[in-house]
């Protein structure tokens, strides 16, 4: 496992930079600034431990967490019962176990123990929500905040129920949430651009599409999930010995969405998002409060007005959202604006391109079926595709072609029959472990990784399927591949502004990534111009010649299925009809028939 | 936008100069601090009792002060916020206040008092009703609205008066106020030998108190009366079903049902007694505040905290004139800690020998005809309140 692959260079740059920017505004307000200002830093610290926390998950995955806050509450409630002094233990937890009533512990301890303690219970939590994709995964998380919350009020005797927890020793001084603070932005920095964090990433601009480069997609999302909800226990626990006091209530809706906000207007998906959200609105907050108590200009004055720092801080927000609406950073990091950060990486001397073998083996489909209810998609196909060989799949519309390759590729689960790789049985395994297996694929609507670089989305499939190489190697074949495909160009340009024919080739630059052995095309010349079809040609004749993959093509294209294939099988409601070389399939009557109809086919026959 | 940071610059800078001018000429006033949640969820209670607190600062300073000092009131907006209450009152400690008054929720009053605790300045929450509040924080923190366990005791007094032998209790686990009000209720009414029969839960906005009723129903001797804390939504679905199940047991309520809702209920709610922290009755003191505040403000006080809010002036200025004008910390503090009978809008507050928790007057009504009708102003005997838990 190379460490270099988890600790960037351009991240670990861009971290020590924000960290930098924080500590020294903090340390000097935290030397020389009014008790006021104290408390309002080292509070805007915590809640940035816990925004950057948030962001750590759901900027990477792309799912909202309303859960971290119950991993707050969690935080909060084992690092107060560790530290309080046994004395006022005794009647605030009354049914706790002795050896816990009796001892109290310090900061470091408690800490460690309500880090440990939730990291182990969202590890729990993760098994099942890490499952759930989108909404359904946000709806679960307020469910967690909610089972939470009445947890912590029923279990009165061993918290204090609905009444407030107090007598938390005040072990949370500025100094503290700074050293705190920095260190979570750093880790929240690490991760976003090391494996793990790509990796993740991957799979939020793309579910298919990573489980296309065979990412574990739940896996991905259990580690940033369990890391987040740590990070969230910490921002608890010391927003606990911050406070002193807290009760249930504390760690609920209004601090859930106190937290989101600061995510959104900051960016969701960046940690300099993170940072800049929660700045901005203390910055906001501090400004409009000062406003609100009435002011005296002499020859006017402004009474006093309450609310206008809640109303001031929503117009903002509103403001913020209505003319960037990914937020002020959107998926940036400061590294898009501090050029320094960006230096290119010293590159190891270029190996020459790892030499790989000529894959061997054979795809065998059979008697593939695929129903619907009482619909057969896909009946009893029978289909083999061999390496070095391009194998066309035609037929007309909804005749199952997309089915069929679904099956292959394990979207979707046949209903019956084998799907083999010599004597591998792949059949129903899920989309990733096929890909594991050696089968790339692109889509018919290219689904790139949108927001991250062409090398990012080339990067992730390369860790995916390397995961002990560094990270400068990483960036080495990334290029590598790019440069096959002639868009090496292009490497630091967002995937999802590059142009059509660019992203095909990037598309297929970050299956060979995997280095499969077959790949499948759902067609690929779709939208194309012909100059463009005509690159793509050699790209694909190249796949074969060069790199000897089997490709299995599905187009509507026909004059490219017949100059590319060396056999092509047609398939009509479900049913394999023809197979064999362009010559027998155009005259086959079957395959005829299932284009023009049968009185048409009669008459050109 | 350069131009509004210029704006900004500009208020800022204004600030700035003018503060410490204000500092200046109150040298010679009494300053209270009040750190209240005059927005959130918080509002309802903290706007009414600034409400109550400034007229009864402006009636004192029209008088002529206490003891010829004028009051200077500062208040402050926590937002309904601990973290930002911790804030708020260092910024208004920083400012000089010799009184603090504390926001109306024990968290955020918490935060204050410890600010002020640590500082040594003397603080009333003004209307938060856990009565372990005191205890919480420290010497210099006063509760001073009618304590759950003081509610508790008179309802328990009223019951046991009226012969009844045998007690339903309901409450909730959700907040302390609906949990722990019936449960010092049960204290005093067993503790005076009545016998509580049951005591249910109920999960508050449940609405369905089909089993709860049920239970009741079921219940074998028949209870004499049903006693719970619930308010709205829960009180009023749970009395139309109790009502409709043909239970007519007595039904007694908290300060939490003291609202136009429950006389608006209608035959169900007919008969229900409930205690609150007074009852303008002809010629009382709360009567004339009520015309007081009218004039003052132009409208009805919206909640019975405006009154509870000019009580805890009245405290302080009880207190002052018992120091003899002397403002420090622990003067003021042993001054309040011993008063006796203060004349406040709601009736008389007693601190001494009650640990920082006020005796005070807790009305009895009763809901009669769609009205409000008072039944009796009762001063708990202070031997018989329960602990605070």
């Amino acid at each position: 496992m190379a460490i270099s692959a988890y600790i960037v260079p351009q991240a670990t740059r861009s971290a020590i930079v924000m960290a930098l920017a924080l500590a020294v505004p903090c340390a000097l307000i935290g030397l020389f600034g009014s008790n006021p200002m104290i408390t309002t830093v080292t509070n805007f610290l915590i809640m940035l431990i816990a925004v950057s926390a948030l962001g750590l998950f759901s900027g990477n995955s792309g799912i909202l967490s309303f859960g971290h806050c119950a991993f707050m509450a969690l935080g909060a409630q084992i690092s107060a019962t560790l530290t309080i002094p046994p004395a006022l233990k005794k009647t605030a937890f009354p049914l706790l176990a002795d050896p816990i009533l009796q001892s109290q512990f310090g900061l470091v301890m408690a800490l460690l123990a309500s880090v440990l303690i939730v990291g182990l219970i969202a590890y729990l939590i993760g098994l099942a929500i890490c499952r759930l994709n989108g909404s359904s995964a946000t709806i679960a998380t307020l469910g967690l905040l909610i089972i939470v919350e009445s947890l912590i009020v029923a279990a009165q005797g061993f918290t204090r129920g609905n009444q407030a927890v107090y007598g938390i020793p005040k072990l949370a001084t500025w100094p503290v949430a700074l050293a705190f603070a920095i260190g979570t932005i750093v880790i929240a920095r690490l991760y976003r651009d090391s494996r793990v964090g790509l990796l993740l990433r991957a799979a939020r601009e793309n579910h298919a599409a990573a489980q296309s480069i065979g990412i574990d997609i739940p896996a991905q999302r259990q580690v940033a999930w369990v890391a987040s909800a740590m990070l969230s226990a910490l921002a608890g626990a010391l927003l606990a010995h911050f406070l002193t006091v807290f009760s249930a209530k504390q760690f609920y809706f209004d601090l859930a969405f106190a937290i989101i906000v600061m995510q959104v207007v900051g960016g969701l998906s960046s940690v300099a998002g993170s940072v800049a959200g929660a700045v901005l609105v203390t910055a906001a907050i501090e400004m409009l409060r000062r406003l609100e108590n009435g002011i005296d200009f002499g020859l006017f004055q402004v009474p006093q007005i309450f609310g206008l720092t809640q109303i001031g801080l929503c117009l903002i927000v509103l403001a913020i959202l209505y003319t960037r609406r990914e937020g002020l950073m959107g998926f940036a990091e400061i590294d898009r604006f501090l050029p320094f950060l960006r230096k290119r990486e010293e590159l190891a001397t270029e190996a020459a391109a790892p030499t790989q073998a000529r894959p061997t083996g054979t795809l065998t489909l059979e008697k593939v079926s695929k129903a619907y209810g009482g619909l057969l998609a896909v009946a009893e196909v029978d289909l083999e595709l061999r390496v070095g060989e391009v194998l066309g799949l035609i037929g007309p519309n909804g005749s199952g072609k997309t089915t069929l390759l679904g099956c292959i590729a394990g979207t979707h689960a046949p209903s019956g029959g084998r799907v083999r790789i010599d004597d591998i049985d792949i059949t129903g395994h899920p989309a990733h472990e096929v890909a594991r297996q050696g089968i790339g694929r692109t889509f018919q609507n290219i689904r790139l990784f949108a927001h991250m670089t062409a090398a990012e989305n080339v990067m992730a499939a390369l860790t995916q399927r390397w995961p002990q190489l560094g990270h400068a190697e990483l960036v080495r074949r990334s290029r590598h591949l790019l440069d096959e495909l002639k868009i090496a160009d292009l490497a630091e340009r967002e995937a999802g502004t590059l142009a059509y024919g660019q992203q095909r080739r990037l598309e297929i630059a970050r299956a060979l990534a995997l280095e499969p052995r077959f790949l499948l095309l759902d067609e690929p010349a779709a939208g194309m111009n012909e100059s463009e079809t005509a690159d793509l040609l050699g790209i694909l004749g190249w796949l074969v010649k060069d790199r000897g993959l089997g490709l299995l093509v599905v187009d509507h294209d026909m004059q490219l299925i017949m100059r590319l294939c060396d056999r092509i099988a047609v398939l009509n409601k479900g049913q394999l009809i023809a197979l064999g070389s362009a010559a027998e399939v155009q005259a086959s009557r079957a395959v005829r028939e299932a284009y023009l109809g049968r009185r048409h086919a009669e008459v050109i026959t | 936008m350069a131009k509004n940071i210029g704006k900004y610059g500009a208020l800022l800078a204004t600030i700035m100069a003018v503060a410490p001018f204000c500092a200046a000429q109150a040298q010679d006033a009494i300053k209270i601090g009040f750190v209240g949640g005059f927005t959130g969820y918080l509002a309802p209670y903290d706007q009414p009792t600034l409400q109550g607190i400034e007229l009864a600062v402006e009636q004192i300073n029209k008088a002529g002060g206490i003891d010829g000092k004028q009051i200077e009131l500062i208040s402050r907006d926590m937002r309904s916020d601990t973290a930002q209450a911790a804030v708020t009152a260092q910024e208004v400690v920083d400012q000089g206040v010799q009184v603090m008054i504390a926001p109306c929720d024990v968290d955020p009053a918490v935060a204050t008092g410890q600010i002020t605790q640590a500082a040594q300045i003397p603080t009333i929450a003004a209307c938060a009703s856990t009565p372990i509040l005191p205890g919480m924080v420290g010497d210099y923190m006063f509760a001073n609205y009618t304590a759950d366990n003081l509610q508790a005791t008179a309802l328990a007094d009223y019951a046991l008066e009226q012969g009844y032998k045998n007690a339903l209790v309901l409450l909730s686990r959700d907040t302390p106020y609906t949990e722990m009000l019936p449960r010092y209720f049960a204290t005093v009414f067993e503790k005076k030998g009545g016998t509580v029969a049951a005591t249910l839960e109920f999960k508050m906005g449940q609405q369905d108190f089909s089993a709860e009723v049920t239970k009741i129903k079921e219940l074998s001797p028949a209870p004499d009366v049903v006693m719970t804390a619930a308010y709205e939504p829960d009180f009023p679905a749970f009395i139309r079903q109790l009502r409709s199940a043909g239970i007519t047991a007595p039904v007694l309520g908290s300060d939490g049902i003291d609202s136009p809702t429950t006389l608006e209920l209608g035959e169900v709610a007919e008969g229900v007694v409930f205690s609150n922290a007074g009852y303008p009755t002809p010629g009382s003191a709360l009567e004339k505040f009520n015309a007081d505040f009218k004039a003052h403000f132009g409208e009805e006080p919206s909640a019975i905290f405006t009154a509870t809010g000019y009580d805890v002036i009245k405290v302080v200025e009880a207190a002052v004139k018992a120091t003899g004008g002397n403002l420090e910390g622990p003067a003021l503090r042993d001054a309040i800690d011993n008063l006796e009978n203060v004349a406040v809008a709601t009736g008389s507050i007693t601190y001494k020998g009650m640990n920082r928790v006020p005796l005070r007057v807790v009305a009895l009504n009763k809901v009669q005809g769609g009205q409000k009708v008072h039944v009796a102003n009762v001063t708990p005997n202070g031997a018989d309140v329960p602990p605070a838990q």
